[in-house]
């Protein structure tokens, strides 16, 4: 079972990777692409601080969130797409088409900050609140634009809540490395990553940010090794067969990882990092720098899940979960722009309407409603350009 | 690519574009200002303080009384005492942000370190503006305990009031940041609130605003109330020909000043200290 469904997935990716049209792999269902919909939908509601539907997401009962999930998966995809049986990619193809991702990851992000800060801009207006403008670090933006347009071309300039395509753009300009030195020895490759994490928080660096003076949300040099998780642990002989396999006492491993991580998120724990010996971002739960608490825990969180899709799939019901789900993360970029520029959305509906479980309902439904429809309309695009 | 698609973004931003008004052009308005002329009831800024702090700007003069919710800083006056170098660790929302020479933690460096003469006053800025006080809470904590500042400025609450959040869940959060910062040798200056006279009409506004007293007051903090300084200027400006119903320029208007109002926030309480040691007065108590 499990087979067949990875087989599908590596289809699915080996179609788009041939930008063949990939109307009948877009029909089948895979849990990466499920679990990434689910993540698309977890950050959505994540960047609407203080709405009510905030505590249902996984990071409230765990120490890692959507993010670090987002971020595997995409290592996790990258592998697919490199390593495809049918049409490896080489050389300067190799390069080239992970550059060429990178550059569109790039262009997004661009795309979604501008209207980002037009959608604050009018809402300013429209509301008659000035203080809007202040939201998500855009401040700077409207007070000083002439360093801060720089700023944000070159990436050092981030948002609050825009800042996870800038380590997607680094990570993916750095793909052809990851996948050149995978190719070499995928224990090379974890040995490196895990060298330059180790580095970082040894040494606490990380890029600054510009004209605001501060550092990266997201560490690359940190969140490299989430990425490169993923993709270590992708096919063939990946996570997913291996605990399929191995079953029962690796899933075990995972259940009391992540019961361990549940029971720390509910009575608050959090180490307190002034009590803390040096080099104190190891012992941390810093998510900038991704400590190691939060790596653990997203590893028991992926050894529990791994396959169980495959499971839940015999369910009849669970294919009306499973469609959508996958939709999203099918097209996981076209619906994480939409999905930034939804949450802004919501945090400006939730300032204008009244206060409240409805208007947090309608945001969450019209969000996830929205995401769905960007979806399914850059499928029906493609089919259409068949 | 991703042509369709993004075209629906257009189309909803667009829903949110459509029918916004036109743009007020007077953001520059407030520096034209005439300097106010310095009101009977004002209290000068600093008396005892070198004519350098004098300078903070008679355009931001508030009353020492508005401005501030008094408490002692006993870790940074202590080094201050010693003529070592201050770290402080600016931090929270909007207006934090910028390392310009004229933004306010430059300048709030600047003046700090003409009225301490001799000590090497550092500040590092970890703004974010936009930013609710529980997502600061977690960078404020670990940022602290990586750069070991003496004292942590933090600015928050108006975005909490706009995000709506919870009474309690802010109340809380901050308390209990506050109380570590304490517990490792930190002091902690709060600054409060934005003001605009339409916001300030907001219940959730107040509600906030209503916390930040009741913690710093429960707390012993010292407390920046700025929107009860531009509140105070905004007010006092409406007189000196300003359009009442121009918003965005009150707005404005509590950035130039908001470096005076921490600058004599910090500097007056660490001369109560002193003042307070020479009339034998019993020394501060520890902040906590």
């Amino acid at each position: 079972m499990h087979d067949s469904d990875h087989n599908a997935a590596a289809a699915a990716n080996e179609t788009r990777l041939a930008a063949r049209p990939r109307l009948e792999a877009a029909r089948v269902l895979n849990q990466v692409d499920f679990w990434r919909g689910y993540a698309l939908i977890a950050i959505f509601i994540n960047h609407i601080p203080g709405i009510v539907y905030e505590q249902f997401t996984h990071r409230t009962f765990g120490l890692s969130d959507s993010a670090e999930l987002f971020v595997f998966l995409a290592g996790f995809s990258l592998r697919y797409l490199a390593d495809s049986k049918n049409e490896a990619l080489v050389g300067p193809r190799l390069f080239m088409r992970l550059e060429a991702r990178a550059f569109t990851l790039y262009s997004a992000q661009i795309l979604i900050v501008s209207l980002a800060l037009a959608m604050m801009a009018a809402a300013a207006l429209l509301l008659d609140t000035p203080l809007i403008l202040q939201w998500n670090n855009a401040a700077a933006f409207f007070e000083s634009p002439v360093p801060t347009q720089i700023g944000i071309a070159l990436l050092t300039h981030q948002m609050g809540y825009f800042d996870v395509l800038p380590l997607y753009i680094v990570l993916m300009a750095m793909a052809p490395l990851i996948v050149w030195i995978g190719r070499v020895s995928l224990g090379l490759l974890l040995a490196c990553s895990l060298a330059v994490w180790a580095g970082a928080l040894y040494s606490e660096f990380n890029l600054p940010t510009w004209p605001v003076e501060g550092v990266w949300f997201f560490n690359p040099f940190a969140w490299q090794l989430q990425f490169v998780l993923g993709f270590v642990l992708s096919r063939p002989r990946g996570l997913v067969e291996t605990v399929m396999r191995n079953g029962a006492w690796l899933r075990a491993l995972g259940a009391v990882i992540v019961a361990g991580g549940l029971w720390l998120a509910l009575i608050g724990w959090s180490p307190n990092p002034f009590e803390l010996p040096e080099p104190r971002l190891f012992f941390m739960n810093d998510k900038t720098f991704l400590a190691p608490l939060r790596i653990i825990h997203m590893l028991g969180l992926a050894m529990l899940i791994a396959g169980l899709f495959v499971v839940a799939m015999r369910w009849r019901g669970f294919i009306h979960l499973a469609r959508p789900l996958c939709l999203l993360g099918r097209n996981s970029l076209h619906v994480f722009c939409a999905g930034s520029l939804l949450s802004l959305a919501g945090q400006l509906a939730r300032f204008a309407l009244p206060t409240g479980l409805v208007t947090d309902t309608i945001v969450l439904l019209t969000g996830v409603a929205v995401m769905l429809a960007v979806a399914w309309g850059n499928e029906w695009r493609i089919n259409l350009s068949r | 690519m991703a042509h369709k698609s993004f075209a629906l973004i257009i189309c909803l931003c667009g829903l949110v574009l459509a029918g916004g008004p036109a743009a007020t052009q007077d953001g520059a308005l407030q520096q034209s200002l005439p300097p106010m002329a310095l009101d009977a009831q004002l209290v000068p800024i600093m008396p005892a303080l070198p004519s350098q702090a004098a300078a903070l700007g008679l355009q931001c003069s508030v009353p020492q009384s508005t401005v501030a919710r008094e408490a002692p800083l006993t870790i940074t006056a202590a080094r201050i005492e010693a003529g070592k170098r201050v770290r402080v660790l600016a931090i929270g929302s909007s207006s934090t942000w910028s390392n310009k020479p004229s933004a306010y933690p430059s300048r709030l460096e600047k003046m700090l370190e003409n009225v301490w003469k001799g000590v090497d006053v550092e500040i590092v800025n970890r703004g974010v503006s936009g930013e609710i006080a529980s997502g600061s809470a977690r960078r404020l904590i670990n940022e602290a305990a990586i750069l070991r500042p003496q004292l942590v400025l933090w600015q928050l609450g108006t975005n909490d009031a706009v995000a709506r959040v919870p009474i309690v869940d802010f109340e809380t959060t901050v308390r209990a940041t506050v109380r570590m910062l304490h517990k490792n040798g930190i002091d902690v200056v709060l600054v409060g609130l934005q003001y605009t006279p339409k916001y300030a009409r907001d219940d959730h506004w107040f509600a906030v605003r209503g916390s930040l007293d009741r913690i710093a007051s429960e707390e012993n903090l010292l407390y920046v109330r700025r929107d009860r300084a531009m509140e105070f200027l905004a007010q006092t400006r409406s007189v000196a020909d300003i359009s009442p119903d121009d918003e965005f320029s009150l707005t404005d208007l509590g950035f130039p000043c908001m470096a005076e109002h921490i600058a004599q926030a910090m500097v007056a309480n660490i001369f109560l200290r002193r003042n307070g040691d020479r009339r034998g007065a019993p020394a501060a108590p520890p902040t906590r």
